[in-house]
This record gives structure tokens, C-alpha cells and sequence, in this order.
């Protein structure tokens, strides 16, 4: 089994605890072993768009050091740090390219941080959906052991896994790793123009009518096309798509709650693994009842 | 009698240096710093409260338990010919040569007002009450100033992920001593954090005590009255004796692993 | 000026004691988990006769006015008592009362903290509740207990039980009816601390470890590694904190108050330290929780005692009429620190002898059980020093005894030492010694004051609206107290005098008249005795300032 750094980041140990088992489980099978940096520490939530804001890279080159450190004890196969939240992903990703980009602040960094080792730059971040594309979906479609054809879901993008462009994972215009994936696991897929339209982000805490009149554009705009539930890859995503339904459904009696999945949630159900991995508990809009009544 | 009486002078002699004024005659080596930028020449094998006092300060402040336990004696400085800032408890660090030193007496800190017996114990507790422990750029610098050297920044960052066990453990030998919460570009007050921490923590993290619940419920009862009416109704010998017999039981009961 | 040191240490210590560490060392196998016998009743007493501080003669005289005049006491606790007020009354205005609270706490230890939590559960609103202390909120004794808490919960232990060790350990002098109401209160209190979040030492699945101590006949100390009472202290603190109950930092008490006819006890004054002004308060009912007396280094020992602690609380009940007890047995910890200079005097708590450290001579030979009551395992130190000469000589001219810390590792397992004495291998790295390879050099520190205001289980004194709570109570441990027994203290009547003093608001609704007589009283008593003296008290803090700026200081802004 291939052993990777893998940073999860503070939401997959709390709230999104549903997202990790499922990914862990999935990555199994993949022949993947996720192996948690030790002491890693927040990644910096959201990248500073000021050039010369160093402090707010510290905690991301931080956590490089410490992937740095677990190749230097032979722990790991990869130099590069897999990641399962969009967000983390975003700021680690950014920074990461700053890092390669300007030696000059990396020194700068590095002084900062005198106990730490020097960070001798060179650690990639990697999200899980970019590694699944590496393998190919053709070894995704062999492990799948259990159909989900009847099962029609529409992929949500969201902002953080495409914009900007220098870290997208894939055409920020015109994505189509989310598809493929569930394609290859046989889901029914739906699109909407609106899978990459902001969720209202951080809005959530001071301006949570924005988040709600956004999460509900979103979901109607995907149900109008026939979609069952959403599927994700971002904790805040989906709390925002999600949670707030309550406060949609104040604003619009008639709304009808919609559950929104976990990619890696639909991949451990494709694969057939154990079902407590996916901790549907966790999902604030239980997706059993739309499970069961497509016999999944 | 006489060479025993001597026996408590001896002792008070040996320990004039601690228990009274230290003479400068029996000083043999000397060191000299600054307090406040002043210079002063002070005993070298002494702590920084120990060279303040002999120095002429009379602590009404920055002056607690002087064993390292209570937090009061914060103190920074700088070597001379050094860029780096230091912190130290006044009695636990030894003076050095060159040493320029400030106490900080006191740490304006908030501390938010929760109930720990109905507070649930929910990871997202923390941001509740400090939601600014989501402005830590994870600079280490908490870690840096801390002089009893935890992991601070770790815990903090456990804090913000929900991780009450861990808060508790990276913490516990917190002297809540203030100086991470006045260096932290963050603002974050790190002591009262990993204190909300610990209680939640101590409260929850446990099974009820089954030995505790039992002998609580049977003190209730009065169960043990009746051994203890006999206990006080014993005279000298009985008690002496009694005393005796439960001594000798002594080896049987302390016997055996600590863990 | 010259900045070398004298002694070329290694690894801490001079080359005399390095040698005498060899010889240590060569006998460590041999000792590790053999221990010598506890001695009988009778041999303990003739230890105690030749060498405890309290049995050797001088150094104590007879109180010589008041309620327990005739009674013996350390001339530094006779001479705070044979003193007149700091302030002269006249020199204070009653009419203009600065803070009117049904409850005065005056300390603000574990037995303060407890009693303020107590009183508001009894019903004593958080506004009407003041907690003043000397230093700040928690500098106390009770913040620096390390050894534990002595609970008896374990199924083969009971309260009964461990009620026959402190008795039997306080010499069968304790008042029985109050060691009674401490030993019956513990398992709640036990609990209640648990449920305020305290962490306490646990095994793996969970359940508390439970340790012995000094002449306990079951395993039931109950520590939070070598920081227990800090860790009480935080969660009692932060628990007052939650609840918004006032306190006053840096004001200590100067004197009491009482109504001139009742004589009740009516309010305080105390001192602003940092700004030099007095304030007046007024209350119906006053909680005496002051602690200790360390700082009087009685027959010039060091002591375990942080810096407040100089007996304040005992002269000012007395002068207010409260009848006091067992004021002449002091307690010596066996085991302070002897080496190195900077930390002469500080607690190496029970807690090791506990887990196995040993106490050694200078040969390396262990001369004493580990676990003896503590005014005998200290006696037995000082003998082995001073009796059989058998110390070991520090550079300072002290002499002291090794305990073999090192053997804590070989009995429990490497990593032991470091797990469960963080606070205190920290202690020693600052200053350059390892305890983890190295044993450390120990002599009886002064720790605890056995007597003082005399209480009953209610946790009342023997003058009405003034009720005490902890060290500075006298009577709960006879003649000497065992390890884990004193934070209980604290906590128990705590809690007992919160209680109380909640009750006895219900009934007492007014304060009565603020007023100085009881120091009228009191003056005319020290005349009628003859003594004449300068002397004034209470002490409030000790003075450690140098020699040389004594002499030139000059006091201009008075």
C-alpha cells in the first residue's frame, strides 16, 4: 500500500468527521494508505490575497515541514500532501506555489521560524479527486461492487476547488473531474449551471440571508434539472448547502430538503464498504430515507 | 544538652542566606544586570526575585508562591549583545551576567463566563467562547514566550479542531502565567482557553467513579456512623491500640503496582 | 567582580557530593524494593524527642495575655500575638464604609474559593459576597500542594479508616468531633471536584490512581501529577470566576471589626497595597481563610510557604477574642530542597517516598522507612545529619540527605519520573540537575501550621459572625497532619464554612455597629501583662531585602 502525507485539516475532526472515515475507507481500496502529519496545525482557513502578508503563510509552510520531516524518517512514498477539504486545499495549494515562487520570502519564513527546520520547499498539495484521476477511472469503475445507477446527483464545485486559476484542480470554466468520478461509479449525473457559484462562504457567520438566498439558488437550479441530492467535496459547502435548508425552508414553505453527499460518501457505497464509514448521522439532511427508497 | 541545642543552631545558621537578609560579606561571586535599565550588582548564585530583593525591592506584587507554581513573578529580558526577547519566572530562573529585566505584574485578559456542569461537550465549544483562536496564524510565538515551555500554539490549534483531550494534556502544566497571551499577535488569551479546556475535559472526558458513587451514597445513608460513633467513644489505650492494629495492616494494602 | 564559579559542577553538583552519588548509586540495586521496617510507637517517640524542632528546647515560650494565655507557642507566632495594631485606630474613619457585603472571605486559597462557591449555593447573592486577598487570587499555600488529596473511595478502604490514620497520625490530639466532619465531607467533596472538571491522576479504563501516604494505611491520595492543588485552585478559581463573585487583589487585611457591645465580628479594614490607602467594609458574617505561618522561618527553617503566608489571620482573630489552639507544634516537611542555593527550602512532595524514592546517607545506605508520619520521617532526618553525622555537606554549609529519586524509574518503569513529577524535574533542570539520573539532596523545610483558630465541625470560631476555614484553623490535625489531609481541609471546610455562613445570614439579617473596640480591649490586656514592645502586627509580607540597602534606604514619602 502507497503511504501518503495526509492533512485533514480542523473541520474533517469535528463536523466532518462523515467526509474523512468515508475518504480513508475509499482510499483503501484504492490502495492508499492516508497517513495524518503529526502536530499539524490549522492551514490558515484562507489564503491573505496581500503579496507581502507573510505571517498568514507561516501555518501552511508549517505543515510542509512537517510532511518534509516524515520523508526525511522514511515514513512516507510521497512528497506531496493529499488533502480531502476544499479549503484546505485552496490555502495550502496557494501557498505552496508562493513558497516555489519567492525564495526570497521562504528565507524570510524560515528565519521567522527558528525552532522548526528550514522548509526546503518542493512539498505539492494534492486533493484526493486529483489523485483519483491519476489512477484512472477505469481502476475506479473495477472496484465498484454495488450499483448507483438509479441514483441522479449533481456535482457541486464551489468556488475554492477552481478559482484561482494557479490552483484549480481543473478547467476553472469547464470542470468535469466530479463528473467523471461519478460517472465511473455508475451515478446518474446531473448538471447545473450553477456547481461552481459561490455558496455565500465565511458569509455564513455575519450574513447568513445571503448563504441562505444562495444555497437555495443553488439547490432549486439543480433539482429543476431532476437531481435528487448534491455532492461535495468542502465541509462549508456543504453546512452551507446543507445546514442552513432549515432557514431556507423558513424563507420558502414549500421547499423541500435535499441531502447533500460527500463524494467519497457515494464511493465507499459504490465500493461496498462497511456502512459506518459513511456516518450519515453527521449529514444534517439524513440522505437514508432517498437511499432506501432507491434500494441502495 | 548542650551539643543538642546546637543542633538548632546549626541549622538556623546554615540557612541565614534564605530565611534572613543576605550579608554581602559571605558573597563570593557577583553578577551585575539591569532592572528597569538600572545596573546592579547582586550575588550570582541567586534567582532574579531573590537579586531583586537583595538589591532593595520589597515585592508587593510580581511575587506569589516562590516555587514556580502560581504564575505572579513574570518576568522578560534581553542579554546584552542578544536580539532575542526572554521569559522567565522570577523564582526559577538564576540571575546571569547582562541580564536587562522587566516583571509584568499583571495581563489584561478576557475571559468569557460559561457554565461547566451545563455546557455540552461539543468540539465547536471553543469557538463559541473564543472565536478568536481562529486568527492564529500559527506563528509559535505562544510557544516561544512560554516559560513552563508547553506546546502552546499545539493546543491552541487543538482547540480549534474540538480536541478537548488533547487541549487538557498540552496544557496541563499551565501556571496561567500570562506572558503567551501578551506576546500572541493574535490576541488570543491561551490560558483561558486550555482552562476551559481542562474543566470540560475533566468533567466529561471519564466514566463515572463506581468506588466514589458507592461510599458518597453510603456516607448519605450513614452508613459508616455506627464505626464511627464506636471510633470517638474510644479512650487513649483503645484508640492507641486500635491505631496500632490497623497499621499492621498496612503492608498488605500498599502492596502492589502504581498503575 | 567576578563571574566564575567557585565549584566546577558537574551535572549540578560539586565533586564531594559526585562522590557521595557513587555510593548511592553502588547501593541502588540492592535497596529497590526492599524498605527498611517502620518503627514502633515507642521508637518514633524517642526520635521525635531527640531531634524534632518542636521537642528540642528553646524556641518556644508561653503566650502571655488573652484567651490562651500560659498556652506555648514559637516565639516568631508569641511575638506576632505580644503586638500592638499596625495603624493606630484613630487614625481610620468608620462612617464611610466602602463595601457593605452580607459575606467578607479573607483569603482567597482553596478554603476561600470553596467557601464563596458554598455561600452563593446556599443562597448568599455573588454581589453580596467579597473575596479579598493579600497577593492575587489563588497566590497561596494551597496552590503549591503537590502530593494529593486523601479521599477514602477505595472498596477496601473507608472513611472509619481513615479516620483512625489521621488520628493516630496527629499523636490522638485532633479535636475528634471536627477530623470527624472532614473525613465524612471527603468523598463529596471528592466528587464535587470532579464534577467542577479537576483532573485527577487515572488508569487507563478510567478509575482514579490511588497512591499512599505518609502513615495512611490504604492507598488514597488522589493527585493530579505534582500539581495538585494548582490544578484545584484553577478549576475552584475558574468556577468563582464563571459566577461573578467579587474580588480584591493585593488588599490585605490589617484588622478586624466588632460591634462594641455584641462584640460580633463586623467587617475589616484592609490596605491597599499599591496604593497605600485604606478601605472600610462592612459584614454580616466573616470568613477567616488566611493559611499559614511558613514565612516566620520558626527556629530559622526554610520553608515550602509562599510569601503571604505569615500568620496574619491568627493574630487578627485573636485580637478580635477567638480562642485559639495547638499553636505549639509545627510541622516540618521531611523533605524540602537542601541543594542548590536557589531553591533551599521548596517542597519535594511526599509523593515520591510515595512511589519508592528512598531516603540515603552519605554512604548510600537507607537509614529510615520512607512512609513514617512526617514529624517522624523528619526527625529521623535531622538525626542521620546531626545525631550520626551522616549528612551530606552542601557548598553552602547545610547539610542534607539524599533521596534517591532515580529508584521511582527502576521500580515503575523508565518514563515514571517524568510523567508523574513534571513540575518538579522542571524545577530541578532550571538549575541544572537531573532527577531522572541523579538523586536529590533533602532536610526538613518548614510546611505547616498545625494549630490555630479554634473551630468546631461547623467550621465556627468561638466568637460569633467570624467563621474559619483551612491551615488557619487549629484542631482538625492535632499535633501533626498527615500527607493529602491538608488541600481535604481546605476543601472540606471550605465548603463547611460557605454552608454555614449561608445559614447564619438567613438568621442574622443586620451587621451590627463597626467599631475598634476589641483593640481597646486588647491594649489594655498587653499593659496588664507587662509587655512592653514595639513590636506590631500583623506582618502582611516578610522583607528579604539585601543588608546593604537596608541601611541607606530612606522613607521620604511618608
Amino acid at each position: 500500500m502507497k503511504k501518503i502525507p495526509y492533512y485533514p485539516g480542523c473541520t474533517l475532526k469535528t463536523t466532518g468527521k462523515n467526509f474523512e472515515d468515508s475518504a480513508i475507507a475509499t482510499a483503501k481500496v484504492l490502495g492508499l494508505k492516508l497517513l495524518e502529519i503529526d502536530r499539524w496545525n490549522c492551514c490558515g482557513t484562507v489564503t491573505s490575497l496581500t503579496q507581502d502578508d507573510l505571517i498568514h503563510h507561516i501555518a501552511s509552510v508549517r505543515n510542509f515541514i512537517r510532511v518534509q520531516e516524515m520523508n526525511e524518517r522514511g515514513e512516507v512514498d510521497d512528497y506531496r500532501l493529499l488533502t480531502l477539504c476544499s479549503m484546505c486545499y485552496n490555502t495550502l495549494k496557494s501557498v505552496s506555489n508562493v513558497m516555489q515562487e519567492r525564495p526570497d520570502d521562504l528565507d524570510k519564513i524560515n528565519n521567522f521560524m527558528d525552532r522548526e527546520e528550514d522548509y526546503k520547499g518542493g512539498v505539492t498539495v494534492v486533493h484526493l479527486l486529483e489523485l483519483i484521476r491519476e489512477m484512472g477511472f477505469d481502476e475506479i469503475k473495477s472496484k465498484v461492487k454495488k450499483s448507483l445507477g438509479k441514483l441522479k446527483v449533481s456535482p457541486y464545485y464551489g468556488c475554492t476547488l477552481l478559482r484561482p486559476k494557479e490552483v484549480a484542480l481543473d478547467d476553472p470554466e469547464v470542470p468535469t473531474i466530479m463528473e467523471d468520478l461519478l460517472n465511473a461509479i455508475g451515478v446518474d449525473v446531473i448538471d447545473s449551471p450553477k456547481k461552481s457559484m459561490c455558496c455565500g462562504s465565511y458569509q455564513t457567520v455575519r450574513n447568513p440571508k445571503t448563504v441562505v438566498r444562495l444555497g437555495y439558488e443553488i439547490i432549486e437550479s439543480a433539482r429543476k434539472r431532476g437531481a435528487e441530492a448534491l455532492v461535495t467535496s468542502c465541509p462549508l459547502c456543504a453546512f452551507n448547502l446543507d445546514d442552513r435548508q432549515k432557514e431556507i425552508k423558513l424563507e420558502h414553505p414549500d421547499f423541500e430538503r435535499m441531502p447533500v453527499f460527500y463524494f467519497t460518501q457515494l464511493t465507499a457505497l459504490a465500493f461496498g464498504l462497511k456502512k459506518d464509514v459513511n456516518n450519515f448521522d453527521l449529514n444534517f439532511t439524513d440522505p437514508r430515507p432517498l437511499l432506501k427508497k432507491k434500494k441502495i | 544538652m548542650a551539643k543538642e541545642k546546637n543542633i538548632m543552631e546549626k541549622i538556623a545558621h546554615a540557612n541565614q542566606s534564605v530565611t534572613k537578609g543576605i550579608d554581602p560579606k559571605d558573597v563570593k561571586h557577583w553578577a551585575k544586570i539591569y532592572i528597569m535599565g538600572k545596573v546592579y550588582e547582586v550575588p550570582a548564585d541567586l534567582t532574579i526575585m531573590q537579586a531583586m530583593e537583595y538589591a532593595g525591592y520589597r515585592f508587593i506584587h510580581s511575587c506569589g508562591c516562590r516555587a514556580g507554581f502560581c504564575g505572579a513573578c513574570s518576568t522578560i529580558y534581553r542579554m546584552k549583545g542578544e536580539y532575542k526577547l526572554q521569559t522567565a519566572m522570577a523564582c526559577q530562573t538564576r540571575v546571569e551576567c547582562g541580564m536587562y529585566l522587566v516583571q509584568l505584574p499583571f495581563s489584561p485578559a478576557e475571559k468569557p463566563i460559561y457554565s461547566v456542569t451545563k455546557e455540552p461537550y461539543e468540539g465547536n465549544s471553543f469557538l463559541k467562547y473564543f472565536p478568536e483562536i481562529a486568527r492564529c496564524v500559527s506563528c509559535n510565538t505562544c510557544t516561544k514566550a512560554c516559560p513552563q515551555d508547553l506546546e502552546v500554539m499545539d493546543y491552541v490549534q487543538a482547540a480549534l479542531r474540538g480536541d478537548f483531550q488533547r487541549v487538557a494534556e498540552l496544557s496541563f502544566d499551565c501556571i496561567q502565567c500570562g506572558m503567551c497571551a501578551l506576546r500572541c499577535p493574535a490576541e488570543i488569551v491561551q490560558y483561558n482557553v486550555s482552562q476551559f479546556g481542562r474543566v470540560m475535559y475533566g468533567r466529561n472526558g471519564f466514566p463515572e467513579n463506581k468506588a466514589l458513587k458507592k461510599v458518597v451514597k453510603a456516607t448519605e445513608k450513614g452508613e459508616y456512623k455506627k464505626d464511627f460513633k464506636n471510633l470517638l467513644g474510644l479512650n487513649m489505650k483503645q484508640s492507641k491500640e486500635a491505631y496500632k492494629k490497623q497499621q499492621a495492616t498496612k503492608a498488605k494494602f500498599l502492596k502492589g503496582g502504581k498503575k | 567582580m567576578s563571574t566564575k564559579t567557585e565549584y566546577k559542577l558537574i551535572g549540578g553538583y560539586p565533586q564531594d557530593m559526585r562522590n557521595s552519588i557513587k555510593k548511592v548509586e553502588a547501593t541502588r540495586k540492592k535497596r529497590a524494593g526492599k524498605v527498611l521496617e517502620g518503627m514502633s510507637l515507642k521508637e518514633r517517640e524517642e526520635v521525635l524527642n531527640q531531634c524534632h524542632p518542636d521537642f528540642r528546647p528553646g524556641g518556644k515560650r508561653k503566650i502571655g495575655l488573652g484567651l490562651n494565655k500560659g498556652n506555648i507557642a514559637p516565639n516568631e507566632v508569641a511575638d506576632l500575638i505580644e503586638a500592638h495594631p499596625l495603624v493606630d485606630p484613630k487614625k481610620i474613619n468608620l462612617k464611610k464604609i466602602d463595601h457593605d457585603v452580607d459575606l467578607l472571605i479573607i483569603g482567597g486559597g482553596l478554603a476561600g474559593t470553596a467557601a464563596a462557591l458554598l455561600a452563593n449555593d446556599g443562597g448568599v447573592k455573588t454581589d453580596k459576597i467579597l473575596l479579598v486577598n493579600k497577593l492575587r487570587h489563588g497566590d497561596s499555600n494551597s496552590i503549591m500542594a503537590q502530593g494529593g488529596t486523601q479521599v477514602a473511595d477505595a472498596p477496601e478502604d473507608s472513611p472509619p479508616i481513615h479516620y483512625l490514620d489521621a488520628f493516630g497520625g496527629g499523636h490522638f490530639t485532633n479535636k475528634p468531633e471536627v477530623l470527624k466532619a472532614l473525613i465524612e465531607e471527603a468523598p463529596h467533596s471528592l466528587k464535587w471536584l470532579v464534577d467542577l472538571g479537576v483532573l485527577f491522576d487515572r488508569t487507563e479504563d478510567g478509575d482514579f490512581v490511588r497512591l499512599a501516604g505518609g502513615g495512611t494505611s490504604r492507598k488514597r491520595m488522589h493527585a493530579c501529577k505534582d500539581y495538585t492543588g494548582m490544578e484545584e485552585v484553577r478549576v475552584l478559581r475558574d468556577e468563582f470566576r464563571n459566577r461573578e463573585i467579587p474580588t480584591l487583589e493585593y488588599c490585605p487585611v490589617i484588622e478586624l471589626l466588632t460591634d462594641p457591645t455584641t462584640k460580633k465580628v463586623t467587617g475589616a479594614v484592609i490596605w491597599e497595597m499599591e496604593t497605600g490607602d485604606y478601605k472600610v467594609i462592612r459584614a454580616k458574617a466573616t470568613i477567616m481563610a488566611t493559611g499559614g505561618f511558613g514565612r516566620l522561618h520558626v527556629r530559622g527553617f526554610p520553608t515550602t510557604n509562599h510569601y503571604g503566608a505569615t500568620n496574619d489571620g491568627v493574630v487578627l482573630a485573636y485580637r478580635a477574642g477567638a480562642k485559639l489552639r495547638d499553636l505549639d507544634t509545627v510541622q516540618y516537611h521531611p523533605t524540602g530542597a537542601a541543594y542548590p542555593q536557589q531553591i533551599i527550602g521548596l517542597l519535594l512532595t511526599e509523593k515520591l517516598r510515595s512511589m519508592g524514592a528512598q531516603p540515603v546517607n552519605v554512604d548510600g545506605e537507607a537509614f529510615v522507612y520512607p512512609l513514617e508520619p512526617r514529624d517522624v520521617e523528619a526527625s529521623a532526618l535531622i538525626k542521620e545529619c546531626y545525631v550520626k553525622n551522616k549528612g551530606v555537606p552542601t557548598p553552602t554549609g547545610m547539610q542534607g540527605v539524599w533521596l534517591d529519586t532515580p529508584l521511582i524509574d527502576v521500580i515503575n518503569g523508565k518514563g515514571t519520573i517524568k510523567d508523574s513529577f513534571p513540575g518538579m524535574v522542571r524545577m530541578f533542570e532550571r538549575f541544572g540537575v537531573d532527577m531522572v539520573k541523579d538523586p536529590v539532596l533533602v532536610f526538613p523545610t518548614l510546611h505547616y501550621q498545625n494549630g490555630g483558630i479554634e473551630t468546631d465541625p461547623l467550621a465556627n470560631s468561638s466568637i460569633d459572625g467570624l467563621f474559619v476555614a483551612g491551615e488557619v484553623s487549629g484542631g482538625v490535625h492535632g499535633k501533626n497532619r498527615l500527607m493529602g489531609n491538608s488541600t481535604l481541609d481546605c476543601i472540606v471546610f471550605g465548603r463547611i464554612s460557605g454552608r454555614t455562613a449561608a445559614k447564619y445570614l438567613k438568621k442574622n439579617k443586620t451587621a451590627g455597629k463597626l467599631s475598634f473596640k476589641h483593640l481597646e480591649r486588647y491594649e489594655k490586656l498587653l499593659k496588664d501583662a507587662k509587655i512592653k514592645t514595639n513590636r506590631k502586627a500583623p506582618m502582611v509580607l516578610p522583607d528579604y531585602r539585601g543588608k546593604e540597602a537596608l541601611e541607606r534606604m530612606l522613607d521620604i514619602f511618608n
